[in-house]
This record gives structure tokens, sequence and C-alpha cells, in this order.
């Protein structure tokens, strides 16, 4: 598969702390490519070095073959881009927001008014194209920021926390354009917190912790090697949690949390297994996810 | 102390920033154009009606207390002043305000920029933009000065091109500073500090001669200075060498603040 996307050894550093700490990647054509990781991990400090809204420190990124400490402005021409905050611009309209959007690719008139009006219908947001932005849901204004990205039909689209704070409805209405827009041969490149997310359209991840790349994968190659397929779940007595903890570390991997203990079952072991060595009033038994992943390797603590 | 050190040898290294020209400025520009489209009819009349305060307090009422100005009525001799504090009120104003707006609160800038236009050319997109509507104001200020028989049409030419150097410089001088602001409250020492005593003290409603003489020096730094006098010998039909360096130091102060501006667009906007 063909790369659009490479970093190589990326760095970035403010002042003495380094947010991104040599991460090192590639995205293939037509992927949806996911960055995880905790609040603070720097995946949005590596995304925006892709397209120019922060400057590298060090190592190379290359964008659709494009050195991207060279040609910035071709690279912007050629991406979409769905940043954190929506950026639309209060004072004028929907379309307003997009025929402006799109002069500064150079695309006006009629060309940008049919293509604007397309994307609107496509977003379901043709009846609202006189409206003010301030009148908007935040899921339209996330759908429009979506069109504002696609006017110049994009082969790679970067969306930076692409669903957050949506409902389920406009979440799974996102995931779902997202979806057709790759079958139609866009690469997706994003970044998100949401597992969830991740799992549903993610082809490959890379799960990131304080500025590194902790792990990388298909999330299912990644449960099963750093979880397993099964999870035991359950609550103990902080007392005990010692004596537990001794008694089954041999035999599972395991993590806690307070007074809860996960226990991650490989292949050749069963649930039976583990619920022999449990005796809890509260014990779930369910399959490995990523989730689990993620818990394992950025642990437990809250990260800001 | 050395964070006030740091700003200033940043600030002295950024005079030689170069901004990189491209079309997105004219698309910056337009952006703000058309947004003036929704509110300028206000902004037109308050264009109008500010002269027009100006030539009743200063000219008809304080103006009848006063003989004459170098051999001319009171109100004549400040008619250039109201043209170009207008210029100078509306470029640092929109410079700075109206800039701050769409940097700090709309992130408009910032989305800007996740297209092919760049930093520079934001920055300049706006000082162009402030520059022009101070020009507006102070064409729409002519045209009520001229229609009231108080300044000759003739050397308009040279007169207006003054002025459009002036609105430049304050525009830029307003951009800048949006670009360093934190807040909003950090204008006024500007306004009161420094746009307010130029509009009195440089020349516009009293020769430069009736300041004390350190104050006079002072006065000639300042570019209001340079814009009132070049005016006034245009208007006055005197065209002798000094208007060249009226102009080249407004020239010069032009280039630097939208040096001064793009270098810190270029900072705030790509981290």
């Amino acid at each position: 598969m063909k790369s659009v996307i490479e970093a190589n050894q990326l760095v970035k550093t403010y002042g003495d702390h380094r947010a991104v700490d040599g991460i090192t990647f590639q995205v293939g054509a037509g992927e949806c490519f996911g960055l995880l990781g905790p609040n603070g991990a720097g995946k949005t400090t590596t995304f925006k070095m892709f397209y120019g809204s922060c400057r590298i420190t060090a190592g190379e990124l290359f964008v659709l073959g494009m050195n991207a400490r060279e040609h910035m402005r071709q690279i912007k021409a050629a991406i979409g881009v769905v940043p954190q905050e929506n950026g639309l611009d209060p004072d004028f309209s929907v379309l307003e927001n997009l025929l402006i959007y799109a002069s500064y690719f150079g695309m006006s008139g009629s060309a940008a008014k049919a293509r604007a009006i397309e994307l609107l219908a496509m977003m379901q947001l043709e009846d609202y194209s006189q409206k003010d932005i301030d009148t908007l849901s935040g899921g339209m204004k996330r759908r429009l920021v979506l069109a504002r990205a696609l006017l110049t039909r994009p082969k790679i689209l970067f969306l930076d926390e692409p669903t957050t704070g949506l409902d389920p409805q406009a979440r799974a209405w996102f995931w779902n354009e997202l979806r057709s827009l790759q079958k139609q041969g866009t690469t997706l490149f994003l970044t998100t917190h949401y597992m969830e997310e991740a799992e549903e359209l993610c082809s490959r991840i890379l799960i990131m912790n304080k500025g590194r790349s902790v792990a990388e994968g298909a999330p299912r190659d990644l449960i099963k090697s750093y979880v397993g397929h099964e999870v035991v779940e359950f609550d103990i007595d902080p007392a005990k949690i010692d004596q537990y903890i001794g008694q089954i570390k041999n035999k599972f991997a395991y993590q806690v949390m307070r007074n809860r203990l996960k226990l991650f079952l490989r292949d050749n072991q069963t649930a039976a297994d583990a619920l022999s060595e449990v005796s809890s009033p509260n014990i779930t038994l369910r399959k490995a996810s990523l989730n689990d992943v993620f818990l394992k390797i950025s642990g437990y603590e809250l990260n800001d | 102390m050395t964070k006030t050190a740091e700003f200033i040898g940043q600030t002295l290294a950024d005079i030689f920033y170069f901004p990189q020209f491209g079309r997105g400025i004219l698309s910056v520009w337009r952006r703000d154009f058309l947004y003036f489209r929704y509110t300028i009819l206000t902004t037109l009349a308050w264009i109008f009606v500010e002269p027009l305060l100006y030539v009743f307090a200063f000219g008809y009422g304080l103006g009848h207390f006063v003989e004459h100005i170098n051999g001319m009525s009171y109100i004549r001799y400040i008619a250039p002043a109201i043209m170009a504090t207008s210029g100078m009120f509306v470029g640092f104003f929109e410079g700075t305000y109206g800039t701050f707006i769409k940097l700090a609160r709309q992130n408009t800038f910032s989305t800007i920029i996740l297209t092919p236009v760049g930093t520079d050319e934001v920055a300049i997109g706006e000082i162009l933009w402030c520059t022009t509507k101070a020009c507006l104001s102070v064409i729409s200020v002519a045209i009520v000065l001229v229609l009231l028989g108080l300044m000759p049409t003739a050397n308009m030419a040279p007169v207006l091109g003054v002025m459009f150097l002036t609105c430049w410089v304050f525009a830029a001088f307003g951009v800048w500073l949006a670009s360093i602001a934190r807040s909003f409250e950090w204008f006024t020492y500007f306004q009161s500090g420094f746009i307010l005593p130029m509009s009195l003290f440089c020349g516009t409603y009293f020769p430069l001669s009736r300041l004390p003489h350190p104050i006079y020096v002072f006065a000639m730094f300042l570019p209001l200075t340079h814009a009132m006098q070049s005016s006034r010998m245009f208007l006055a039909g005197d065209f002798n060498a000094q208007f060249f360096i009226n102009m080249m130091y407004l020239v010069f102060l032009g280039v630097v603040f939208t040096n001064l501006a793009a270098a810190r667009f270029n900072r705030r906007l790509v981290v």
C-alpha cells in the first residue's frame, strides 16, 4: 500500500516540555488511521504539525509525498481539516461560511456555490443555508465543519476529535458519513479518545502516551496482544487485594483500579479458570475491548 | 525585567521580518469587506456625523474666540486635522478591537490558516482592510468638508495621498498591538496614552510651535505630526522638499509596523 502520510522521529518541544517525543508512523492511501491517547498525550500537537498550525521541532513529515517543512501551502491545498475548535465565522451565514472558506482556496463564483449547496444537502443542512451560525446545534456545527473540509474534494481528511461533545445519534450519523467517504477512496486520519469510535472506524491505530508511541496496529490485533480475548472484572475488599494478587499473578495478566480487579484471559485460558480463583459478589465476564488496551497502557490516573 | 528585555529584543528583530505576499491577502481583505457591507450604513452615518460635530464644536464654537491661525480662519485651519484624526481613529480601532476579536475570540484566523493562505497574508490582509476602512472615512470627511466650503479642492490628490499613508501607519500599528494583546482592556493604554494625545498635540488644533521645546522635539517623532505638516503644505500649495521627509517617515513606520504585525501573527497562529 502506498503511504500518503509519513512521520519520521517527529518531535515537538515547548521549552523543556517534550509534547511529542519521537513519533514514527505511516498511513496508507485509503486507510482510516486513528491517533489515540489520553488528554495531553500529544495527539493534537502531532496532528497540527501536519497542516502547519504547529511548528516542527525535529523530524520529518511528508503528506502526499510533499515535505511539510517546504511545501505546506501545497499540502494545505490538497487536504481537508476538521479542527477540534469549529472556528465557524459568526459574522456570516451557514452558506457564506462555506463560500468564504472556498475563496481561500481560490474557488469562487458558481462552481463554489454549487459545491457548497451540494455539501449542505449531503450534511442535511440545506434548510439552514441562510441561518446564522449561532442558531445551529452542536451537531449541526460539526456537520458544517465537515462540509467545509470537503469543499475541495480532498484526498486526505484530517479530523481532530470529530465527534467530541455530540449525542449518540449525531455521532452515529457522523461515523456513517466518514465510512462512506472512506469507501469513495478518501484517506481518513483522526484523533479521538473514544475507543468505540476507533474500533468502529479505524483500520489501524496508534496509541500515544506522554508524547511517545506506545502501541500500533489493527484494533483487533492490539486487543489480542495486550489483553487477550476476554476480561473478568470484579470488586474486591481493599484489605485483601495484595493477597489476591499474590494468588493470581503467575496465572493471569491483571490490572487494579482501587477496589476493582481485572483479569485478562489469553486464548488458552477460559472463564472457568478465572472464576475458580475468585469469590466476589460482583463479577462480570465480558469480551476484551480497545478500552481495556487503552487503560492498560495509559493507566487509571487522571491526566489533567 | 528580563521579559521586557526579551520583548524589546524580539521586536527589534521583527522589524527585519519580511512577509510573504500572495493572493490570500485579497481573500482575507474580501472577507472583512463582505462583513463591512452589513454594517456600512451605520459606519458611514457615524463617519459623516463625527466630522460635523468637530466642525461645530471647534470651528463655530471655539473658533469664534480665535482670530486667525497662519492667516486663515480657525475652522479652515483645523479642517485637515479632522480628516487626519478620523483616519487615525478608524484605522487604530479597526486594527486593535476589530482584529483582536477575530484573532482571539472567533478563531477566524486559525481557521483561515487551515487553507493555503499563510499567516503573513492574514496579517497583511487585515492591515489592508483596516487601511481601506480608514481611507473610506477620510474620503467621507473630505466630502463633508468640501461641501461645507471648508477645504479647497485644489491639491486634494496629494493631501489624500498623505492621509492614506497615515491610515496605513495606524492600521498597521493597531494590528500589531492586536497581535501582542491579551485582552481588550490593554488597548486603553494606547488609546489614552498615545492616540488621543496625538490627536491633540501634533499640530492638529494649534501650531506645533506653541509647544515647549522638549515636547516639540518629541512630537516630531509622532506620525500624525508628519501627516499634518505635509497636508497643510499641500493645501497651501507649497511643495517644498520637506514633504518628502514627511512621506518617507510615514512609509518607514508603515513598513515597520507591517513587518512587526506579520512576525507576531506568525508566532501567535503557528505555535
